[in-house]
């Protein structure tokens, strides 16, 4: 596999959200507005890329036995500097995204791809492979918070998109929870049908 | 293959009745007339009939384009089953509502509760009741306020409903005043708990003397949602329903039943000193539990089941009354127990004749 298809690859074939399924937690949470989204994702991109790269460099001198560990103290280190980065830059986002910071720590999306990638790929590979994944989560954060946004606030990054009408009676639940795993469940209809025009297996 | 078989083997049961799902949503549907007809009557023309047809129009429009587009037999949306998700959904709004919200209500229903779970017979809860809970979570104050009173036909110009102190009947007479919006009785009631120095007087009492008396609440003149207020009507459906043999009164009573005892016990100021018919004539626990906690699809088969179902959702409207957040926790309460329903056929399963007792 080349680099450039390691990088695409996070894009839609193996989209960790609407493919593998990985990192539910952040996406069904944090995907109530735009910025929010996009936010948790450049947060968990930077986590997973330097993990990544941390991890394969280090592949050869972790000890198996003990390799989860160790993939747990790369990643919450990383996680620290993006908590305290983001305290210090951008006090609203932090406020905003609140314990899922933290929380990027055990996104199954970081500690899957150390397992399943970088544990046995190159550097430059892995490095690749983040950035694909990374920016898979964050179009799969952004599409399902344009969609939860605009319903639910009739707004898009903020900016009122549906007409002040809209905006004083919006479908409220598409940003509550319920509405998360609603619209989630047709986005991935969406995508079988999208497969199953392609003649692909779903 | 098939021409060589000599035996049809079809699993049980294999009782054969005459009840067939169109009949069944038919006679379901004339028995929720009368209660439209009241609706009309109390609420006039906009306020209830319109809202009541949107739906229903919606409901079996949206069936046959998801049958369509699942291409699945088309027929399938003329059984009856939408027509009566779309009258109970309008049932579950208050009237005079903006026209969109029974038409998004009741296309959720269809699409979410019911479609996309396999269509009839596959639902896991009673698409009404989840249309009702979608328009509640996305449009709370459309759902939950600005009830109308109704019209009150014994006081030509005004309804017989006092609002804030002021007789509703003065208040009608303000020009340009098409609908006199009031509280409904357990919105008074759930105010009054909410309310420190209230807490021990009597909620009961002030939510009747906003709401009338037990003879109002029972003819329906009360605020509430369209098809929920008048009991006598509702009541005369069911009775249909039973002579018809489609209703069975199982969960009925025992909801209805258990919504009196634990309102009696727990629904009061203090412990004991609630008010059993109170509790079952308001809200939505009439028109709750004698159509909608008997769906069929969504209720336990086994007759220990339905009385454990019918309790349950007792037990769970009184808590939600009392102590949740709305004043109303009917259709949540089914919607719980619809879920639970799975569980209560699995442990009230009968003993297949000559099946031994384990550890008996």
């Amino acid at each position: 596999m080349t680099l450039w298809r390691t990088l695409t690859n996070g894009f839609y074939t193996e989209n960790p959200i609407f493919r593998i399924s990985l990192g539910m937690c952040p996406f069904l949470a944090l995907s109530t507005s735009v910025q929010n989204a996009i936010g948790m994702g450049a947060a968990a991109t930077f986590v997973l890329v330097w993990s990544n790269a941390a991890i394969s460099a280090l592949r050869n001198v972790i000890p198996d036995k003990i390799r989860i560990p160790c993939y747990i103290v790369f990643i919450a280190t990383f996680v620290s500097l993006v908590d305290m980065v983001m305290a210090a830059y951008a006090p609203p986002l932090h406020k905003a995204l609140g314990i899922y910071i933290p929380l990027i720590v055990v996104n199954c999306i970081i500690l899957g791809r150390a397992e399943a990638f970088a544990n046995k790929n190159t550097v430059a590979a892995s490095l690749m492979d983040g950035i694909g994944m990374g920016i898979g989560f964050t179009l799969a954060m952004a599409l399902m918070a344009t969609i939860r946004e605009l319903l639910g606030n009739g707004t898009w990054y903020g900016v009122n998109i549906l007409g002040r009408d809209f905006a004083n009676q919006p479908v409220l639940i598409a940003i509550l929870p319920p509405g998360a795993f609603i619209l989630m469940g047709f986005v991935l209809g969406g995508f079988a049908i999208i497969d199953r025009r392609k003649g692909r297996a779903a | 293959m098939a021409e060589t078989r000599t035996f049809q083997l079809s699993m049980s049961p294999h009782v054969v009745s005459a009840l067939r799902t169109r009949r069944v949503m038919f006679d379901v549907v004339i028995a929720l007339l009368p209660a439209l007809a009241g609706a009309v009557w109390l609420f006039g023309l906009a306020g209830a009939l319109l809202p009541v047809v949107l739906s229903v129009v919606t409901a079996v429009t949206v069936e046959y384009l998801c049958l369509r587009l699942m291409k699945r037999p088309v027929n399938a949306a003329l059984d009856g089953s939408a027509v009566v998700t779309g009258l109970l959904l309008a049932y579950n709004v208050p009237p005079g509502v903006p026209w969109w919200l029974p038409v998004l209500g009741s296309g959720f229903a269809i699409v979410v509760a019911k479609q996309a779970f396999g269509g009839l017979g596959h639902n896991l809860v009673n698409p009404a009741l989840l249309g009702r809970a979608f328009l509640v979570a996305s449009f709370p104050v459309l759902m939950t306020s600005g009830w109308s009173a109704p019209f009150d036909w014994s006081h030509p110009g005004g309804s017989g409903f006092e609002t804030h102190g002021i007789p509703a009947s003065e208040l009608a007479s303000v020009p340009g005043a098409d609908a006199i919006s009031g509280a409904t009785p357990l919105r008074v009631m759930k105010d009054s708990f909410g309310d420190e120095d209230l807490r021990r007087s009597a909620a009961v009492e002030r939510a009747l003397a906003s709401g009338g008396t037990y003879l109002n609440l029972f003819l329906g003149r009360r605020g509430g949602c369209i098809g929920e207020t008048s009991v006598l009507l509702l009541l005369a459906g069911a009775a249909y329903l039973v002579v018809r043999k489609v209703l069975e009164l199982r969960i009925p009573l025992s909801y209805l039943g258990s919504v009196a005892l634990f309102g009696w016990a727990f629904g009061g100021p203090s412990l004991l000193h609630g008010d059993p018919l109170f509790s079952v004539l308001t809200g939505g626990a009439v028109l709750g539990g004698f159509f909608m906690a008997t769906d069929m699809v969504t209720t336990p088969v086994t007759p220990r089941g339905r009385i454990i179902f019918g309790i349950g959702a007792g037990i769970l409207t009184v808590v939600i009354r009392r102590f949740g957040g709305y004043p109303e926790g009917c259709s949540y309460s089914i919607l719980i127990m619809n879920l639970a329903t799975p569980l209560i056929d699995r442990f009230t399963h009968p003993r297949v004749l000559g099946e031994v007792r384990r550890n008996a």
